[in-house]
């Protein structure tokens, strides 16, 4: 109902050191701020109502390069969505990726608004997440003791939960490096393209001829955090792949998930959409497996 | 007029429009004025609630300035959408329900408290502080109206005890026939029942209103209410306020398609002003206009069709439950008027039908573009596919059959003066490829199943004779030829002001560049009602034709004194009064008009022309729409490939106005079919779709890959020009149209709007195991 | 709370200003310069209502602190024309009919700017796609498509 923001003490740090030290100060009370993207709106609805906060953009360590290395590659916790879309590095070696944010609509979001913010937000619609779990990708927290790596599928505890401390800022996105014959896919169904997901699902597949060597599936907004669909990858992984096992695959994932009822869709559409998103994204990783 | 138009069917933009661009055009939430308030309101938290407020600890609050509640008020009942505008057939006023401030809590979002600070952030503090001051006391709630018409219902207003304020009959003209032998004649009788659904204007600009009180006890008032006249009157009543020392001033206005027909947060805003004797300057956020503007009135509809074998329609009911709100609003009006467009649409020798309004513990219903149109064609042009479909016929050949006339009885009662609904359906269907189409898949796949469906409609220009019709219009000639056109019809974004340039160029014989308009304030212009019921283009068109063609005599007889002419020789063109005769003998408008001004002879005169204009005639636009859709049977999405809107709004004043409205009409109409579902928390009665994240309206790629407007382009006898109305055609028929396309492509249909992709892949799996 | 300074470019002026660290690049734009071209609707970064250019980039002033912008170069629909010269982007948007209520079209046209920047022939998908995060309630976008091409093509 409100259209002001409350005051609040507003602190930009030069270090990591003084962002986390000012973090372990204010504890509970205080909110990073790196795009403004999800925090703003929130805190103007009195979703949140932070005493302190706490600028990322001019920490001299942070920064928003995004690059391969020796293990695979890096986003650093700055850069926005928008130019991990348009990376080149990203769209020939991490497609699932590209492919997830491209399927966010708004431009302004995305030029704004980071993968890591979009992460920290903790909601189990999120278009990166999926990805970034299929991509296997880790997640470097740096805290007053240290830094720290947390693998993606361990960093979601509920929605808008996750396992980084009060005082813990994300500094970067590790991606390994992908196999050879490696593709993924990602697809959702919305009410609206500019509307988060009702469902979406991606998957990072690894063939060997003809036999799926390794394979990552992904669901969200089907459970309180973005799901693994562990029982449909062992369905896949080491048998030879045609469309009666995606079937199948996508059969045990819809099995696995147990989605509600809200505004935006009914639990028994987003099982049965599982089924369709999951076999997509399973057939669309297949074929650029070949690429 | 034979003479070939200068002005009128023209691509025009209108002047203002440069404003729009740049930035400099100033909204109501744009203006500052010197020391202003900042106000804010209160919302109900409740459904249904007593409550009383402890202000003490708001009023402490450094910056503010004052804290008022109900006890604060006038207590004067009034009617947000004017009750001074009565249904001319049957007289019936809307009720006076609400006070400035609420008594008692009828929704969630009823305000019942405001401040005023010295800025926003103190006034938002001042409520913060006041939500935790307030006691309530909860009381027991209905949301839906079917369960508040039920026995032992919460009461929501003492006066009407069972909820049921109003009941409505159709109009003579409609009510014809014998139902029970119109059925038991029928070949095939279709019946279903229908959910209308709430749908929120969506306008951007949100709900705002800046208000002073001057010494002499003026008050202006800064509004984006499109019905500024009337408001005005209602603001007198409200406040004991004489209309004389109130001015309502309507800057631009970003968008309304009906929520501008209310006063909102005005009422509150000038209450403020009055106790501060300081402007008071109150803006909504999105979340306040979400929950608390009366939006598209929902309705329950109950629609039975009887036809003959070879598609002649022969009997026909409409039934509707209508859901009011916690105030009713236009709502009153709403079930009555979906019972005329739905009757008045069809040829049909027997009909009936009937309306039940109830209060509700929910927001109010207002009106939306087409107010009842889209709602009533939903049903009825859903039920029309059904049976042909049941029947063997192509839709396009039975509707054909059941089209109106010229001449026969209109929606309205009167005869239609024009209709080329015949031109819409033809012309359609050639530009969506019908016969390829209808039936055949063209373009599917096994998964992905296309088909074409269509849809009609007849509306009015104007709402002669159920509503009050009066506009007024003044031409003043300046002394370099140009003129000014003085008006106030409200222009929410219609290009109305250049639509009725376009007219008075015409009828003066001088550009549209030379016609500048002046608009927006109540004190400087004539009554015009507003801008509602597609209206403005049909009524105010005349006042200014007339008002032009005034103003153009006394040119002819200034002129005919200085050329030495009768004024019946002369005419005018590009600015220039020639004799018919002899067209070298001519002289300037401008040199006329200044040698008129500056009188050195002694005989000073403003050339002008004054024009009032109520018609007892209207003309119905008609229209007709097809769509061709892809659905993914495999989700139950839909995805409007094509749509093509065919129009009939008479002769088209100028066409890049009209295809515009057209273009806006099908985005709403996609979004009333496909997207926007207003949704409460049943445990509460909140609204759970408060913003554009929750509630959504179709973005740029949610659109049909093609857009298609065809105008038809052909003039009415009666309208300004031969123009009609053309502004809530726009989106009538889009909804069913789109049904029934997804009914050629898959089979299935759903009789709730929106048309969920759950609801057809719900429909797709029972039918499959059937 | 305290005041903080604030240097920032707006369409080439350079500004220093004290701001409340809370306020938004929208209410310092509106409320404390007067650019009151710059829109806001939603207030939660789904209409587009409130786009600015951010060192050229289309970002939301509703949802971006004032702060935030320190040292950066906004341009806001004032800044698009020049010298008196309406910029081919507005000229487009006038001649084609692409604005209704021109509540909207601030953003819209910013958003235009950035994507001919990007992009100088854009196809009818690649405007329509880049409008996605922008609402327009009155024209079904099919004019504002078509004033992009034109201002692309001009």
């Amino acid at each position: 109902m409100f259209r002001t923001l409350k005051p609040f003490e507003y602190l930009e740090p030069k270090s990591l050191e003084e962002a986390t030290g000012a973090l372990s100060k204010c504890g509970t009370e205080a909110k990073v701020y790196a795009a403004g993207v999800d925090l703003v709106p929130r805190m103007r609805k009195r979703i949140i109502a932070p005493k302190c906060i706490v600028n990322l953009q001019r920490i001299d360590e942070m920064d928003d390069v995004i690059a391969s290395n020796k293990d695979g590659a890096r986003i650093g916790a700055l850069a926005s969505l928008r130019s991990i879309e348009l990376s080149a590095l990203i769209k020939e070696r991490y497609f699932v990726l590209h492919e997830a944010i491209a399927s966010i609509a708004s431009i302004q979001v995305k030029t704004q608004g980071t993968a890591v913010g979009n992460l920290c937000v903790a909601t189990p619609a999120s278009d990166v997440a999926p990805a970034l779990f299929v991509l296997d990708a880790k997640i470097k927290a740096v805290g007053p003791s240290g830094e720290r790596l947390i693998p993606i599928d361990e960093f979601y505890l509920g929605v808008g939960k996750t396992v980084l401390g009060p005082n813990e800022i994300i500094t970067e996105i590790l991606l390994p490096k992908a196999p050879a014959n490696t593709g993924g896919g990602f697809a959702k169904l919305v009410r609206t393209v500019s509307d988060i997901a009702k469902v979406n699902a991606a998957a990072e597949l690894t063939m060997e001829k003809g036999v799926c060597k390794e394979v990552r599936i992904a669901v969200g907004s089907v459970a309180p955090t973005v799901l693994r669909m562990k029982k449909a990858e062992d369905v896949l992984r080491g048998n030879k792949i045609d469309q009666n096992l995606i079937e199948k695959a996508a059969s045990a994932a819809a099995d696995a998930v147990k989605p509600i009822t809200d505004i935006r869709s009914t639990a028994e559409y987003r099982k049965d959409t599982t089924k369709v998103l999951v076999k997509r994204v399973l057939e669309k990783a297949l074929e650029r497996t070949k690429a | 007029m034979n003479k070939e138009f200068t002005a009128v069917g023209k691509r025009i933009t209108q002047k203002d429009v440069v404003l729009k661009a740049t930035g400099e055009a100033i909204f109501v939430p744009d203006v500052k004025l010197q020391g202003q308030l900042w106000g804010k309101i209160l919302h109900s938290k409740y459904a249904h609630a007593k409550f009383t407020i402890d202000k003490t600890r708001a009023l402490a609050l450094p910056g503010v300035v004052c804290v008022i509640t109900y006890e604060d008020t006038p207590k004067i009942p009034y009617c947000r959408s004017f009750r001074d505008m009565p249904m001319t057939a049957s007289g019936q006023l809307q009720h006076s329900d609400e006070f400035i401030l609420a008594d008692k809590a009828r929704f969630v979002g009823d305000p019942i408290a405001a401040v005023a600070a010295v800025d926003e952030k103190t006034a938002e503090a001042a409520i913060e502080l006041l939500e935790a001051d307030v006691k309530y006391e909860v009381l027991p709630f209905v949301i839906d109206p079917r369960d508040a018409l039920k026995p032992g219902a919460p009461v929501i207003h003492d006066y009407s005890p069972n909820n049921n304020p109003v009941n409505s009959t159709p109009p003579p003209w409609l009510a014809i026939g014998d139902l029970e032998k119109g059925f038991a004649e029928s070949d095939l009788v279709v019946e279903d029942n229908f959910y209308c659904s709430r749908q929120i204007q969506s306008h951007l600009e949100t709900q705002s209103c800046c208000a002073t009180v001057d010494s002499n006890n003026k008050i202006t008032v800064y509004s984006p209410n499109q019905l500024a006249h009337p408001f005005r009157r209602e603001l007198g009543k409200m406040f004991n306020h004489p209309v004389g020392k109130i001015n309502v001033v309507t800057p631009y206005v970003g968008g309304s398609f009906g929520c501008r027909l209310s006063c909102h947060t005005e009422p509150i805003c000038v209450m403020l002003a009055l106790k501060t004797r300081k402007p008071v300057k109150l803006v909504n956020s999105k979340e306040e206009d979400f929950t608390t503007i009366d939006a598209r009135t929902p309705h329950y509809l109950h629609a039975k069709l009887g036809l003959k074998k070879d598609g002649t329609l022969h009997a026909m009911e409409l039934n509707v439950t209508t859901w009011g709100g916690g105030y009713v609003s236009r709502a009153m009006l709403a079930g009555g008027i979906m019972l005329i467009w739905g009757l008045g649409h069809y040829r049909c020798p027997n009909m009936n039908g009937s309306c039940k309004l109830a209060y509700t513990n929910t927001p109010l219903g207002g009106a939306m573009r087409g107010f009842g149109n889209p709602e009533v064609m939903w049903g009825i042009d859903q039920l029309m596919d059904r049976a042909c479909v049941e029947l063997g016929l192509d839709p396009v050949e039975m509707t054909l059959k059941n089209t109106k006339h010229a001449g026969e009885t209109c929606n309205t009662g009167l005869p239609i003066e024009s209709t080329y609904i015949d031109d819409c359906i033809n012309e359609g269907a050639k530009a969506i490829g019908w016969k390829e189409k209808r039936g055949k898949n063209k373009g599917g796949t096994k998964t992905l199943k296309r088909g074409v469906g269509m849809s009609t409609m007849t509306h009015c220009s104007g709402a002669w004779p159920l509503l009050l019709e009066h506009s007024g219009a003044i031409i003043k000639f300046n002394e370099d030829g140009s003129a000014n056109l003085i008006i106030n019809p409200g222009s929410p974004g219609t290009h109305i002001y250049g639509s009725l340039s376009q007219v008075a160029a015409e009828v003066l014989g001088i550009s549209v560049d030379d016609i500048y308009v002046v608009a927006g304030e109540t004190e400087k212009t004539l009554f015009d009602l507003g801008s509602h019921a597609s209206r403005s283009m049909y009524v105010t068109g005349h006042a200014v034709r007339i008002a032009a063609e005034e103003a153009r005599k006394e040119l002819l007889a200034y002129a005919a004194k200085m050329l030495a002419e009768t004024p019946d020789d002369l005419d005018i063109k590009d600015g220039q009064v020639f004799v018919k005769a002899n067209p070298g003998k001519k002289i300037s408008v401008a040199k006329v008009s200044a040698t008129a001004i500056y009188g050195a002879r002694g005989d000073g005169h403003t050339i002008s022309g004054k024009g009032c204009f109520v018609p007892h005639h209207n003309s119905p636009p008609t229209a007709a729409y097809f769509a061709e859709v892809e659905v993914d049977t495999e989700t139950g999405v839909t995805k409007v490939l094509n749509f093509v809107s065919a129009v009939d709004c008479g002769k088209a004043i100028n066409p890049m106005t009209v295809e515009g409205q057209c273009e806006g009409g099908v985005q709403q109409g996609l979004g009333y079919g496909l997207t926007e579902d207003y949704v409460f928390n049943p445990a509460t009665g909140a609204t759970a779709t408060g913003n554009f994240t929750t509630y959504k309206i179709p973005g740029a790629p949610d659109m049909p890959l093609e857009t298609k407007i065809i105008i038809i382009d052909k003039p009415d006898p009666k309208g300004p020009f031969g123009a009609k109305g053309v502004g809530e055609p726009g989106l009538v028929g889009i909804a069913p149209a789109i049904m029934n396309a997804i009914h050629d492509a898959v089979g299935v249909r759903v009789t709730d709007l929106p048309i969920k992709p759950e609801a057809i892949l719900k429909a797709l799996k029972e039918k499959a195991s059937k | 709370m305290k005041k903080e300074i604030l240097n920032f470019k707006v369409n080439g002026t350079p500004y220093e200003i004290e701001v409340e660290p809370q306020m938004t690049l929208n209410e310092v734009l509106r409320e404390q310069l007067n650019l009151t071209g710059t829109k806001i609707s939603c207030a939660e970064g789904e209409c587009g209502a409130c786009t600015v250019l951010v060192d050229g980039k289309p970002e939301l002033s509703c949802s971006m602190l004032a702060l935030a912008a320190r040292d950066k170069d906004i341009t806001t629909i004032e800044g698009l024309a020049k010298d008196g010269e309406l910029h081919k982007i507005q000229k487009g948007f006038i001649e084609k009919g692409a604005i209704q209520c021109g509540f909207c079209s601030p953003g819209m046209m910013l958003m235009i700017k950035a994507l001919l920047d990007e992009n100088p022939n854009p196809t009818k998908e690649e405007i329509t796609a880049y409008i996605a995060g922008n609402l327009c309630r009155c024209t079904g976008y099919v004019k504002i498509i078509d004033a992009a091409k034109a201002a692309a093509e001009a």
